[in-house]
């Protein structure tokens, strides 16, 4: 695989603060990489810095082959700055393609791909739209479609669902998932299930500093955790589950959810789990082959 | 850097203008504003000048002040227009073009931009933008001149189209480091209002110092090259060994745009 991102030794200070200290790490072609973080965790202003909006203190990153702002970058690397918008004077369809023209496309064929781009967001209907007159919902779509213009490798979407309604969140997750493989996707929200769905990778930065660095989120061990999901969960479920053959430990890490550790026997756990559940008639909500990503990061 | 990338923004810019409601609007009033001139100001002042009973005061008079060129003209429409013109369009440009950066930083537009250009042909393709629309706007005006004259004389505008294709690009040329002051002064402050304030600051407070100073220490002359607009004393009288002069505006905005492009590309967007 090809290291489409690098980072070393990456700094940024504002005044006496630090934003960024010492964070390293490499992304693959392809990866789908979770950004993730408490507020002010540094994730923006790590995006701003791949974006070129911000210069770092010190360290370096390598985008391609290239440093940030190069212009070898401008039809490969796109992003969905947080809080940047469109200028409210002029139509949707007049500004995409205005930056289809920016990245080297002719007038007929900028036209083309700003159609196709609305199309994937679905909002073909607002082009002749001002952004002034679009909710806060589709102006974010909007501000998604530039970032998919032309064919860009690297795509950074800085919460890109944040202020989305469910269905359009749910669209622009499907979005992302289908162009997945052929764009390398870095994502940032505080959306950790969303994360988990679309994310092989995970970045995980805290007061400035990566403390999480997963390249194998659904590459676990096989059958070594199970997450489970229960109505009205009780002591007495817990130690039954326990005393399966297999289980070496069982937490309760939310006041429905058990974690738990087993190790391989002959027969399959997730079986043994689903005939206790119905021998014992209890209701289960959800059972998760592995942990989720909030155990991984915040349980663990 | 890109021509293209730079030519698209300032075509961009020439839209913002002319394909706007809001722009159109603008164009509109500009218009009615130089009607207003041209009707009673320039239109009254012409029998004044060309009156043989008052020939000799006005000609003593343009003379003291330095004029005495211009009120030779046949064409007195155009000499009232540039002079009426070298002293306000200086300082029109400065509201005009106050908006070139500042509002799409404020809105993150920017962000958006700086993907897919460099940030110096982001700033020298708004420049020029500006620097088009403001040619179109003189040239309405210097076209709008020439006709009032071609109604009084009509033999007059042979003679004065050239004169007038003069005055369109000596006007222009001294707008030049307005409007690249401008493009400096949207990268230190934080809205289009902030920056006309700026502006009248240094206008009024700064070239004030700067030419006291020069007064006072003449060693310090020099220091006047810094303010825009130092050299339209040399040109307004039309002396023939003015044209010169007219490169002091060209390399003031060179230098103003250079300073513009050195903190552009150190600053965070």
């Amino acid at each position: 695989m090809n290291t489409v991102i690098e980072v070393n030794a990456l700094a940024k200070n504002f005044g006496s603060k630090r934003a960024l200290s010492d964070v390293n790490f490499k992304i693959e072609q392809g990866n789908t990489v979770a950004l993730v973080g408490p507020n002010g965790a540094g994730k923006t202003t790590l995006f701003s810095i791949i974006c070129g909006y911000l210069k770092p203190n010190s360290g370096t990153v390598n985008i391609l082959g290239h440093d940030p702002r190069s212009a070898p970058l401008f039809n490969k690397l796109s992003a969905l700055p947080q809080d940047a918008q469109l200028d409210p004077k002029f139509s949707v369809e007049k500004q995409l393609r205005f930056f289809a023209q920016l990245q080297g496309m002719d007038k007929k064929t900028a036209l083309a791909d700003t159609q196709r781009v609305l199309e994937l967001v679905d909002l073909s209907q607002v082009a002749q739209s001002k952004t002034s007159e679009l909710s806060h919902g589709m102006r974010k779509r909007v501000c998604i479609a530039q970032a998919l213009l032309g064919s860009p490798e690297i795509v950074l979407l800085d919460e890109a669902t944040a202020g989305l309604d469910p269905k359009n969140a749910k669209a622009i997750r499907n979005l992302i998932a289908s162009l997945k493989g052929q764009i390398t996707f870095i994502l940032s929200s505080h959306d950790l299930s969303e994360l988990e769905r679309l994310c092989d990778t995970v970045l995980y930065l805290e007061q400035g500093k990566l403390s999480s660095h997963q390249s194998d989120l659904h590459q676990t061990q096989q059958g070594s955790y199970i997450t489970l999901q229960m109505l009205n969960l009780n002591d007495e479920m817990s130690q039954k589950i326990a005393q399966l053959k297999g289980v070496t430990n069982v937490k309760q890490t939310q006041s429905d959810e058990l974690v738990i550790e087993y190790t391989e026997y002959s027969e399959p756990l997730d079986l043994s789990l689903l005939t206790l559940i119905h021998k014992n008639q209890w209701t289960y909500k959800q059972i998760v082959n592995g942990r989720t990503l909030e155990n991984q990061l915040f349980v663990d | 850097m890109n021509l293209n990338r730079t030519w698209l923004y300032s075509q961009f810019e020439l839209t913002r203008l002319f394909a706007t409601k809001r722009g159109w609007l603008a164009v509109t009033a500009f218009s009615l504003v130089w009607f207003m001139v041209l009707r009673y100001p320039i239109y009254n002042a012409v029998p004044f000048l060309n009156s043989s009973e008052f020939e000799g005061f006005v000609s003593q008079l343009a003379g003291t002040v330095g004029l005495y060129n211009l009120v030779s003209w046949p064409e007195a429409e155009l000499a009232i227009f540039w002079v009426i013109a070298l002293f306000t369009f200086p300082m029109f440009s400065v509201f005009v073009t106050a908006d070139q950066t500042v509002e799409d930083r404020n809105r993150g537009t920017v962000r958006f931009l700086t993907l897919r250009s460099t940030r110096f042909e982001l700033l020298l393709g708004r420049f020029f933008g500006q620097v088009l629309i403001l040619a179109a706007l003189i040239g309405l005006v210097c076209v709008a001149t020439l006709a009032m004259m071609g109604m009084r004389e009509l033999d007059l505008v042979s003679s004065g189209l050239p004169k007038t294709l003069a005055i369109w690009a000596k006007l222009l040329i001294t707008c030049l480091p307005f409007i690249a002051l401008m493009s400096l002064l949207n990268l230190v402050t934080n809205s289009a209002r902030m920056s006309i304030v700026f502006a009248i600051l240094f206008f009024t407070i700064i070239a004030s110092v700067i030419t006291y100073i020069g007064d006072v220490y003449p060693m310090f002359a020099f220091l006047n090259y810094v303010i825009p607009g130092h050299h339209i004393a040399d040109v307004t009288g039309w002396q023939n060994n003015s044209n010169l002069s007219l490169l002091i505006p060209i390399i003031q905005a060179i230098a103003l745009l250079g300073v513009s492009q050195f903190i552009l590309r150190e600053r965070d967007l």
